[in-house]
């Protein structure tokens, strides 16, 4: 299914090593913008580095801006030489094989059948010329409110379905994918009036990383975490999200989005979901991604009720981060000064399922504390019976599982040990291991992998229609709520770990957050 | 052996070392202690093997030892260089065992690894007995890697006892006239155990790139019709890369020809549906550059060079010591190979040989 037109395999392709793309031509909408430069065309460079692209593979870039092909070129090349700190001869030779024809432009408005017409004559020229033989790959690296536009547009233009067999054509579509349940299914029915399903790559570059993939790799390669991961054995799970970062430049967008949907709707479902899910029978793209639907679908709906007793939103004040003293959230540049964007969700998730039933999962997410940490930690049980006096394990706390996923990725285990010495005293100590320091192997950059992962047509790393409509399930109720209902936003002042309201979310279930 | 430095591999410093002669295996291990026991930079240890090295003289042993130490930043190991020393241990009096133990600390990204090697000079009767001194320092449950940098184990030895996987250099063992039939010899070893031959791995850019030649569909075709196939390279790289042509393509002997020379280069010709297509891998010079060409007839024709990323002896290493299992690819390769280098004995022609030529 998923690789759309391959008829028989390679014989010479090694399981082992990457795969090298296709011929195919890389059509990126929002050429110009931050993203592309930023982390689209530094990923270019380093799989064409890696020798993972085909001669003749391509890159068409549509915007706005007047440009010419080489003026394109060369504002990419300046960009995405502040990126990185290769070899410069070898980066050389990367450029001077686009310089050649393989770097072309487009501009014009998205909302114009002209561009598309420019764009069609230009792909087509490239096939010619270049040996694309009709495969393409659209990347939609543009605002959101464009992707229908754009979308509808190739469907018009007749660029939406593969012109010769053996050629593909996929798009890949940037987050956020809706702005809720509704508008996620209205973009997807645009996107499914143009494209197959299998043919549409959402990406979420989280999924890319290494550790999250190693969330995989532990759960699923490791005889000894499966039998105690369930309700049986573990007292609640804490998922945590966080940054150290403001809102920055991206006041204006972020005022539209917040944290609900700038990460939990994605970032934190995802990893929720690799958390919830049930051993694969097949590790591949359905195999993986049936078991993550099904995840999601048992977790609990939100009742209005429910979200005012179990969610927590809140917003950063002045404070003092990394020793640097910062603004309050409505101070930040392009942002209302009476905003009520939250930039810090805490919430409590149950899930029904025979695995997890009771089992309550406390997530969170903000902008301005600490540091940036995402993890999931699973607390145990206590033991039955503490056949010791009290004040013999005065230090002793529940074990505790966590998985770390960035910055130092690896994984922890806490567990109870006797401190030497006469006296018989028990203390919590914990165990770390570093995936980084075990294999330190280079690792590819999360978007390069997934560019890579879209041009060879393995969409397991890539989010399903499904998937997004679940994800958007859970995160619906608390938006709508909040919406309608008058629900007050907590206030934390920066560099802490958020709001007061947030702690008494598990004190109240007798727990409490852990620090990160 | 390398003054560039290995690329990133964050900052690597020596926190303690150790050296005596004539001493017992008891007295190595001792000091290994000692030297982790007073630096809390080695109170946590990851590693993933134990990685032997086996040399014979202190020049090959320096080699490999730099290799290692580029290694160390990406595989944490303990590492075993045991060289072996021609001097009788009757014709001096002396103990059977020098020894010299470091360990290492690197750092990057704000996390610590420590690692350790230790070089055993070894004379006398112990060089026979090989396993015997490896078996203490061995790292528990851990797979142990012996490296050859130019030589092969015989038949019986029983380092191979003591080995998870052995990694070679079919090239280098030529090279340093090690002795007839090198591929031969590394078949019979794959019988035993995993081998890793750098020379396969030293060619991932030629396989990948030539691979990569017919992704997408279009070129696929061609892969069925093929009619010669020249491959040019040293020894040990042009029969591998011939043989894994041969086997991968089910193509017969008579039609891929073996060529010396002193830079690797496929060149594939075959016909799809009427049409000729030639397809061309190679590295043309000395410069660190590698070409591809698709040429067919009324079609594009295309060109593509590379930069080809210097070849690290420790990156190769690196490499080989990603994947534990047997490699199939490499195995089918040999098994080609073998076919196009010809009867090694009188008695061993067959039919399918007799095309095979080495031009």
């Amino acid at each position: 299914m998923a690789n759309v037109g391959m008829t028989v395999e390679n014989p010479l392709v090694e399981p082992t090593l990457d795969r090298v793309a296709p011929p195919a031509v890389l059509v990126v909408f929002g050429a110009s913008g931050d993203l592309t430069s930023r982390k689209l065309m530094p990923a270019i460079e380093r799989l064409a580095l890696r020798r993972l692209l085909p001669s003749g593979f391509s890159v068409v870039g549509v915007a706005r801006t007047e440009m010419t092909d080489e003026e394109f070129l060369d504002h990419t090349r300046k960009m995405v030489d502040e990126e990185h700190t290769d070899d410069d001869d070898d980066v050389q030779h990367v450029w001077d094989a686009f310089a050649g024809g393989g770097f072309r432009y487009v501009a014009g408005d998205y909302g114009s059948p002209e561009t598309f017409v420019k764009l069609r004559e230009v792909l087509e020229d490239l096939d010619r010329t270049r040996g694309t033989a009709g495969s393409r790959l659209y990347y939609l690296a543009t605002p959101p409110t464009t992707f229908e536009t754009i979308v509808r547009a190739l469907g018009h233009a007749g660029l939406s379905r593969p012109v010769s067999e053996g050629a593909f054509v996929r798009i890949v579509i940037e987050k956020p994918y809706g702005h809720d349940q509704r508008t996620a299914s209205e973009l997807d029915a645009v996107v499914h009036s143009v494209f197959e399903e299998p043919q549409v790559y959402r990406i979420d570059h989280y999924l890319g990383k290494e550790t999250v993939q190693n969330v995989l790799a532990l759960r699923f390669a490791n005889a000894i975490f499966e039998p105690i991961w369930n309700r049986r054995y573990v007292d609640h799970v804490q998922i945590t999200v966080t940054e150290s970062l403001g809102v920055g430049h991206r006041g204006g967008f972020y005022e539209q989005a917040g944290a609900l949907r700038d990460i939990v709707q994605n970032h934190v479902m995802q990893v929720l979901a690799l958390t919830l899910m049930e051993p694969p029978a097949t590790f591949d793209a359905d195999g993986i991604r049936d078991e993550k639907v099904k995840a999601l679908r048992a977790v609990d709906m939100y009742t209005e009720d429910d979200v005012m007793k179990d969610v927590v939103r809140a917003q950063y004040q002045r404070g003092w981060v990394e020793g640097e003293e910062v603004p309050g959230y409505r101070d930040e540049e392009g942002v209302d000064p009476h905003s009520e964007t939250e930039t810090y969700v805490a919430m409590r998730l149950l899930v029904d399922n025979w695995r997890w039933a009771g089992v309550p999962f406390y997530v969170r997410t903000g902008k301005r504390l600490p540091k940036r940490v995402t993890e999931v930690a699973m607390q145990f049980k206590d033991v039955p019976h503490l056949p010791f006096a009290v004040s013999q394990a005065e230090g002793l706390d529940p074990d505790l599982l966590v998985l770390r996923i960035q910055p130092d990725e690896g994984i922890t285990l806490r567990f109870g040990a006797k401190v030497p010495g006469q006296a018989f005293r028990v203390r919590s100590v914990s165990m770390d291991f570093f995936y980084g320091a075990a294999f330190l192997e280079e690792t590819p950059e999360a978007y390069e992998r997934l560019l890579l992962d879209a041009l060879v047509g393995d969409p397991t790393l890539f989010i399903r229609t499904d998937e997004v409509q679940q994800a958007w399930r859970i995160v619906d109720p608390v938006l709508r709520t909040w919406d309608e209902d008058d629900v007050p936003l907590a206030r934390y002042e920066a560099g802490s770990w958020g709001p007061h309201e947030a702690n008494l979310l598990l004190e109240r279930d007798g727990r409490h957050w852990r620090r990160p | 052996m390398s003054s560039e430095p290995f690329p990133d591999v964050g900052r690597a410093w020596t926190i303690g070392s150790w050296e005596a002669d004539e001493v017992t295996v008891a007295q190595v291990e001792d000091a290994l202690l000692d030297l982790r026991r007073h630096e809390q930079w080695a109170a946590v240890r990851t590693s993933v093997l134990t990685l032997v090295a086996v040399v014979d003289d202190k020049r090959s042993a320096d080699i490999a030892l730099d290799v290692v130490h580029e290694l160390g930043a990406r595989h944490p190991s303990r590492t075993i260089v045991l060289v072996l020393d021609d001097e009788d241990e009757g014709a001096s009096g002396r103990g059977n065992l020098d020894a010299a133990a470091t360990v290492h600390v690197l750092e990057r990204n704000g996390t610590a690894v420590s690692f350790e090697e230790v070089i055993l000079r070894v004379r006398g009767k112990a060089r026979h007995h090989l396993y015997s001194l490896i078996e203490p320092f061995t790292l528990p449950d851990l797979p142990v890697v012996v490296w050859l940098p130019s030589s092969l184990p015989s038949r019986g030895d029983p380092l191979l006892a003591a080995a998870n996987r052995i990694v070679v250099d079919s090239r280098a063992v030529a090279e340093s006239g090690g002795g007839g039939d090198p591929l031969g010899r590394i078949s019979t070893l794959t019988r035993r155990l995993p081998v890793t031959d750098l020379s396969w791995t030293r060619l991932v850019a030629w396989r990948s790139l030539f691979a990569g030649l017919f992704e997408g569909g279009l070129n696929r075709p061609f892969l069925s019709g093929v009619r010669e196939v020249v491959v040019a390279g040293n020894y040990g790289p042009r029969h591998l890369l011939g043989g894994w042509l041969l086997a991968r393509l089910g193509l017969s002997p008579a039609i891929v020809h073996l060529e010396s020379a002193p830079h690797a280069s496929i060149r594939l010709t075959a016909s799809a549906e009427g049409r000729m297509g030639r397809f061309v891998v190679e590295r043309p010079s000395d410069e660190r550059v590698i070409e591809s060409r698709i040429d067919i007839d009324g079609g594009p024709s295309l060109h593509q060079s590379l930069p080809l990323q210097r070849q690290w002896p420790a990156m190769s290493l690196a490499r080989a010591l990603t994947d534990m299992g047997h490699d199939e690819q490499y195995q089918q390769a040999l098994s080609g190979a073998l076919l196009l280098r010809g009867p090694r004995t009188p008695r061993a022609p067959s039919s399918t040989l007799a095309g095979a030529t080495e031009r």
